[in-house]
């Protein structure tokens, strides 16, 4: 490859900036004494300092707003989300409180039955929790 | 480099104590994030998927995913990059989905006229018609171009936001300008 062919490969990477310093002099040196090289780089340099330079589109106004406002329900839902679950450790550690007292109290009969009686009830107590937390998201999702 | 200054002056960046207090859950601080980076991440996306309902969408979904992951980032690495990953990833799986929207490095083909090429060479604006000969490009290229020569990213942040290796990088950004350049001396513009 001549010297032009090999410099014609790099004119557009030399105008991006983007040539390392031993094929970047080698650009400079070629274009110096090839005028065809020379304007094409000018060319790319134009070409680049106006991509630069391009005007900044502008968002829309309501953006900013309606971003906050989707970031602030999910930050509900993640608090909502924490809280429930905070709530569910707190329960199920009182369950099992009242049932270890109730087991040295009244033996291990009351024990299961009180036992048997808090998991059901949870159990419809946590499927009542989802339905409403998918409503209140239809809801939303609504308005 | 000319640009180079241009950007850093203009383009204010999260400041580690900021990327902290994000980190931490503070709606303040994502409310400011959300503004410190709204014109360079609106662009970015007005650039790759050309239409500004869809970059709208991109923008939110992308802060959505910002406070879903963001004890994922790590605080050592560019918030910036991070950042226009999440946002690549958003506009891939857009594209991804867009009929006639080619995302191979394979040769391409510049359409003889871009779509908005006529209605910017009749108004005349120099930026209006280098923006339209942006356009037409492919997206690959596209981005290539508005992340080195908008964004002002350096070649291995590009990579990095783009998973792509450094020489498809460069190849993408040559061939990208090659294209142009070809299709404004056409025309007289350069
Ligand atoms: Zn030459």
């Amino acid at each position: 490859m001549s010297d032009h062919e090999s410099v014609q490969q790099l004119l557009a990477l030399s105008a991006a900036g983007l040539l390392d310093a031993g094929e970047e002099r080698l650009v400079r040196e070629h274009a110096r004494q090839c005028a065809a090289c020379a304007a094409e780089l000018e060319e790319f340099a134009a070409l680049t300092a106006g991509l630069s330079a391009l005007p900044l589109p502008q968002p829309p106004a309501y953006l900013l707003a309606q971003t906050s406002a989707l970031l602030a329900a999910e930050a509900d839902r993640r608090q909502a989300a924490f809280l429930a679950g905070a709530v569910a450790v707190f329960a199920l550690v009182f369950v099992l409180l009242i049932g270890q007292t109730l087991r040295t109290l009244a033996g291990d009969s009351a024990a299961v039955v009180w036992l048997g009686w808090a998991s059901i009830t949870s159990v419809l107590g946590a499927a009542s929790a989802l339905v409403l937390a998918s409503r209140r998201r239809l809801e939303r999702s609504i308005v | 480099m000319i640009y180079q200054a241009a950007i850093d002056e203009n383009f204010p960046v999260a400041e580690p104590t900021q990327v902290a207090r994000l980190r931490s859950g503070d709606p303040a601080a994502l409310a400011d994030a959300v503004g410190l980076y709204q014109h360079r991440l609106y662009r970015y996306f007005l650039r790759l998927v050309r239409d500004a309902a869809s970059a709208d969408d991109l923008f939110q979904q992308t802060w959505l995913h910002v406070v879903r992951q963001i004890h994922r980032y790590d605080a050592a690495r560019s918030f910036d990059t991070w950042l226009f990953a999440i946002a690549h990833n958003a506009a891939m799986d857009l594209l991804r989905k867009r009929p006639g929207e080619s995302l191979d490095d394979r040769e391409f083909a510049i359409p003889s006229r871009a779509p908005d090429a006529l209605s910017a060479v009749l108004a005349g604006e120099r930026a209006a018609i280098l923006a339209a000969a942006m356009a037409a490009l492919p997206a690959l290229y596209r981005e290539a171009l508005t992340l080195r020569f908008e964004e002002g990213m350096k070649l291995e942040e590009i990579a990095e936001v783009t998973h792509a290796p450094l020489s498809t990088v460069k190849s993408r950004v040559q061939r990208g300008l090659e294209a142009m350049r070809q299709k404004l001396t056409r025309r007289d513009l350069l």
